[in-house]
């Protein structure tokens, strides 16, 4: 029995990061009674342990309520909850197609943030009605009117009977409902049309397999159907449908309009690609949903364990990741410096950074991770064309014809005070200015291209330092463009290390190679030779540190009450040098590695 | 043999290097000697077959104890012990407190060594590290020792400290060595988390010589003492030759001994097992254990003999002469050249160590980087 379609509201929140998203979530879960106050953790939607610490959500889920309007009826509410960071953009615009409504939360005492600003753009493109919330509310800074203001000067929204509320308290979040149920259009589709299910999410669970999140926009899927997904071509049974409440609950059917996930014993998410669209396989739909993009990651780098003998243990962590990333890709690769790893693909820094974390505290690996590298486009003089995500590799310069490098048009939204100095990051960073506008009084947004590469590294760090926090950044991949790179390399003690190698712009490998040389020269513990420490262009020698020779290595005092103590401190000397990689006849501390990442 | 150490954790002020427990500003000595006694007497039917050839009353600063209570303490130790006649009996000073009569009265409670802490001759240096005494006051108290008969009297020396030259370090041991001092104990200051001049070297309010100046200055004390005739016989321990420390010795040796008092360690071979114990912290916990009859135990541990193995290698190659291979062998039925065979040679291929038919021992680099060394052996 489907529900009626006219009662059912399909809906996301948009925000920027701690402006609320999941504390309003848990609200409107509290007052429909979908899950009572006392037994649910404090950010339900958020279940990872890492997207808690770092206040955002990496994985979309999804919610089903019911809620009972003044009009006497019940709606069924489908909250489908969006990863809220700019690495996630492709999966966000595939949530939001998944809903007919949207609420723009907007904190009353910050105002609109730029990656606010981007979702809001991909839900209007979406069709998406919106419906500004102002939150916040119970602050003493809040100031509501200016939200209000920069709703309507910026984006163009009518925000004037916005609700005002305060999700923490809970002050006025029955009027959000009441506005999900009146402003928000009700699903449209056919129901006796050929199944069209969009996928927005998919989840893989240890005993059901890869779980499809979908939106069913046409037609209706019941267990024991056979589903295609339209993209890979490939077809599975349908072993369960159900809906999210919020646990899994197996319904009986999922029809047009209604928000749920399909099982069918997949074995991995692989298969079920966010953006595809399944249908039956008996009577299969002429096309499907537009959209579909196969998401590739953009950021690649070396992960490797710290101790050589977990390389094993890291492949199977690395197949569980996949299990539930199908986004990353990695391959094997041996490198000289750091022995058997794998070099990993992202969708941007943070998914890179987040994947680490998991792996490290998931799967309790110790890991050394080499510098980020973007894709670059090596134009051989042969005429071939490679691409070349791993700096190793790149052919020798005899060899290369030219060198193309990513793009990213990057737009940054600043109080006017800090114009100045971020336009001298920009600029630090290779970007090529395109547009400065003055959204209003208050709020200026930049436009630059700026290489992908510079931003890998700390170009949201520095935004965030020379702001003072208050600069939001958004960006998304352009083309290729021709540049002077060339590759950094490092020697130690004569031997070069293959892990610390980075391709850079020309103008910029000077002071990059010295910044290094002398970040290393810091790191590398003193060892019974001297150590010099040499930065490389192509064989010429452009920067020189030296560490110099230990000198003693013996405790001077050691009597009876020592030798406990002794013994613990070698332990942990003998502990600290097992964690350490051999370059020729140099120890490195696996820190080594991921600090010259942090270099300007 | 077995050694008898006896802890006196008082001191008048603490430095700002030092870790050691001890406690500034107090002066419950009576309690504290009656629960020495107490402990002592506790121990007495249990170590009736130990003989003790060392006994070694350290701190804190012992000679702040009047001196009876010393005399009331090394008397009880005979009464308790089976201790040599021709025991080295050691107390450790400082130049501040002591004096003619209490040196006399150590010396007819039977203490024939004396270990004076100078640490520098230096005033600007003993200034800067918070000693309460200055050279002048050093120069008298050691007048004092040798009027008062003691010909066996060691001095305590610190380098890498703060103020200090090189040739401040320098002056500091030829000023030791011209007194006829019989043993200089020459230390490179250990930086111990948790102590004030940790601290203050942390946030840049202390200065201390730097790694290479402080090798320096090892290197040039080594080189000074030994034309002066003091031999290194151990790390950072030189001596007249037959004036050598035989309580450390036994240390080193990874030998028998007992610890008395507060924060107390031993380690003593019981029923064929190797154990080793330390006494609880505070004076607090240490008086109400006696107090109330027990053994006053913060912590045992018997040592596999795996670890009895490696603590024989650490703390014998810390003597120059190093491991005695019939010694560890007649220890443990195995030569310790053969035991750690891989080890043994990694260290003799780097220069580090050499092997005769009777020891195994470090080289002069090997000193240098003898936790390196001992990492291998592990």
């Amino acid at each position: 029995m489907a529900y009626p379609r006219e009662l059912i509201r399909n809906f996301c929140i948009i925000a920027h990061i701690d402006h609320g998203k999941s504390t309003l979530a848990d609200r409107l879960m509290e007052r429909t009674e979908t899950v009572s106050s006392r037994d649910m953790a404090d950010q339900l939607l958020d279940s990872m342990d890492i997207e808690r610490e770092r206040g955002i959500t990496i994985k979309s889920t999804a919610v089903q309520m019911f809620y009972k309007h003044t009009d006497g009826k019940t709606y069924m509410l489908n909250l489908i909850d969006t990863p809220g960071h700019v690495d996630f953009t492709y999966e966000v615009s595939r949530a939001l197609a998944a809903c007919d409504g949207a609420v723009l939360i907007v904190d009353a005492t910050q105002g609109i943030e730029a990656q606010t600003l981007a979702n809001v753009y991909l839900a209007v493109d979406n069709g998406l009605e919106i419906l500004p919330v102002i939150n916040k509310i119970d602050l003493p800074s809040a100031d509501p009117e200016n939200a209000i203001r920069e709703i309507e000067d910026i984006i163009g929204l009518p925000a004037e009977d916005a609700p005002q509320v305060s999700a923490k308290t809970g002050l006025n979040v029955e009027q959000v409902l009441e506005r999900i149920v009146s402003d928000f259009p009700a699903p449209k589709g056919e129901t006796d049309a050929p199944l069209r299910a969009l996928i927005f999410d998919s989840y893989y669970d240890n005993y059901k397999g890869a779980l499809s999140y979908v939106r069913i926009m046409d037609g209706s899927v019941r267990p024991g159907d056979r589903i295609r997904f339209m993209h890979t071509g490939n077809e599975f049974d349908v072993t369960e449908v159900g809906v999210f409440s919020p646990s899994l609950k197996p319904v009986k059917e999922l029809s047009a309009g209604e928000v749920g996930y399909i099982s069918a014993s997949i074995k991995s998410v692989a298969e079920t690609k966010v953006g595809d669209t399944i249908t039956l396989a008996e009577n299969p739909a002429g096309e499907p949903l537009h959209g579909y993009k196969q998401a590739s990651p953009m950021v690649f780098c070396g992960i490797y364990p710290a101790d050589g003998a977990e390389y094993e243990n890291l492949r199977d962590a690395l197949e569980k990741l996949i299990l539930n990333d199908a986004s990353i890709s990695y391959e094997p690769e041996t490198s000289q410096a750091l022995g058997y790893g794998f070099r990993c693909g992202f969708l941007g820094l943070l998914h890179m950074e987040i994947a680490q974390e998991r792996l490290e505290r998931e799967f309790d690996l110790d890991l050394v991770t080499t510098a980020p590298s973007v894709i670059y486009r090596v134009i051989l003089t042969d005429g071939s064309v490679v691409m070349i995500d791993n700096p190793a590799n790149l052919p020798s310069p005899t060899e290369i014809e030219r060198m193309e490098e990513p793009m990213c048009l990057s737009h940054i939204m600043t109080p006017p005070e800090y114009v100045g100095t971020i336009m001298e990051l920009c600029q630090e960073k290779r970007g090529i200015f395109q547009d400065m506008v003055y959204l209003e009084q208050s709020r200026v947004k930049l436009t630059y291209q700026i290489p992908l590469n510079e931003i890998i590294f700390d170009f949201f760090d520095s935004l965030k330092s020379r702001s003072r926090g208050y600069a939001s950044f958004d960006y998304e991949i352009s083309d290729y463009v021709q540049s002077d790179l060339v590759k950094l390399d490092f020697l130690l003690n004569g031997d070069m290390c293959d892990a610390l190698s980075t391709i850079v712009h020309r103008d910029k490998a000077y002071a990059k190679g010295r910044a290094v040389a002398e970040k290393l020269q810091e790191v590398i513990p003193r060892q019974q030779f001297e150590i010099p420490i040499q930065a490389a262009i192509g064989g010429k020698i452009i920067a020189r540190e030296t560490v110099r020779a230990l000198r003693k290595d013996v405790l001077a005092k050691c009597y009876g009450g020592d030798i406990t103590r002794k013994k613990k401190l070698l332990e942990k000397q003998k502990e600290g040098k097992k964690r350490m990689r051999q370059i020729g006849s140099v120890e490195l501390p696996s820190e080594a590695f991921m600090s010259v990442l942090r270099i300007n | 043999m077995a050694g008898l150490y006896i802890h006196i954790p008082f001191c008048k002020r603490k430095c700002a290097y030092c870790d050691f427990i001890s406690f500034a500003g107090r002066e419950d000595f009576l309690p504290y000697t009656a629960a020495l006694i107490t402990e002592m007497r506790l121990y007495a039917p249990l170590l009736k077959e130990k003989r003790f050839e060392t006994v070694f009353i350290g701190g804190g600063t012992p000679s702040l104890l009047p001196a009876w209570l010393v005399k009331r303490i090394l008397g009880e130790a005979r009464e308790c012990f089976s201790i040599s006649d021709g025991a080295e009996i050691t107390i450790e000073c400082n130049p501040e407190s002591v004096s003619e009569a209490k040196l006399s009265e150590y010396l007819s409670a039977g203490v024939n060594r004396l270990s004076i802490g100078m640490q520098s001759a230096d005033n600007a240096v003993l200034a800067a590290i918070g000693r309460l005494h200055d050279r002048e006051g050093f120069l008298s108290a050691f007048e004092l020792a040798k009027k008062a008969g003691f010909t066996n009297i060691n001095i305590d020396i610190m380098h890498g400290i703060q103020k200090q030259t090189c040739e401040s370090y320098l002056d500091s041991l030829r000023l030791a060595a011209s007194l006829g001092a019989a043993h200089i104990s020459s230390y490179s200051l250990i930086l111990e988390e948790h102590t004030p001049l940790y601290e203050a070297v942390s946030s840049g309010k202390a200065i201390l010589p730097d790694e290479d100046e402080t090798a320096d200055m090892q290197d040039a004390g080594i080189e000074l003492l030994e034309s002066l005739g003091y031999h290194r016989y151990e790390i950072s321990n030189f001596a007249k030759s037959g004036f050598e420390c035989r309580h450390n010795i036994n240390y080193w040796n990874n030998g028998d001994y007992l610890g008395l008092g507060a924060a107390a360690h031993s380690a003593l071979h019981i029923r064929d097992k190797w154990v080793r114990f330390r006494n609880h912290e505070t004076i607090e916990e240490y008086v109400k254990a006696l107090g109330e009859g027990k053994l006053p135990l913060a912590e045992t541990q018997e040592v596999e003999r795996e670890d009895e193995m490696f603590e024989c290698v650490m703390m014998g190659l810390r003597k120059l002469e190093g491991v005695s291979r019939a010694e560890f062998e007649a220890r443990f039925g195995i030569d310790p050249v053969e035991q750690y065979a891989a080890a043994v040679s990694a260290a003799t291929l780097d220069g580090m160590m050499e092997v005769t038919e009777e020891r195994m021992k470090l080289t002069r680099r090997g000193l240098d980087f003898q936790n390196e060394v001992l990492l291998n052996f592990m």
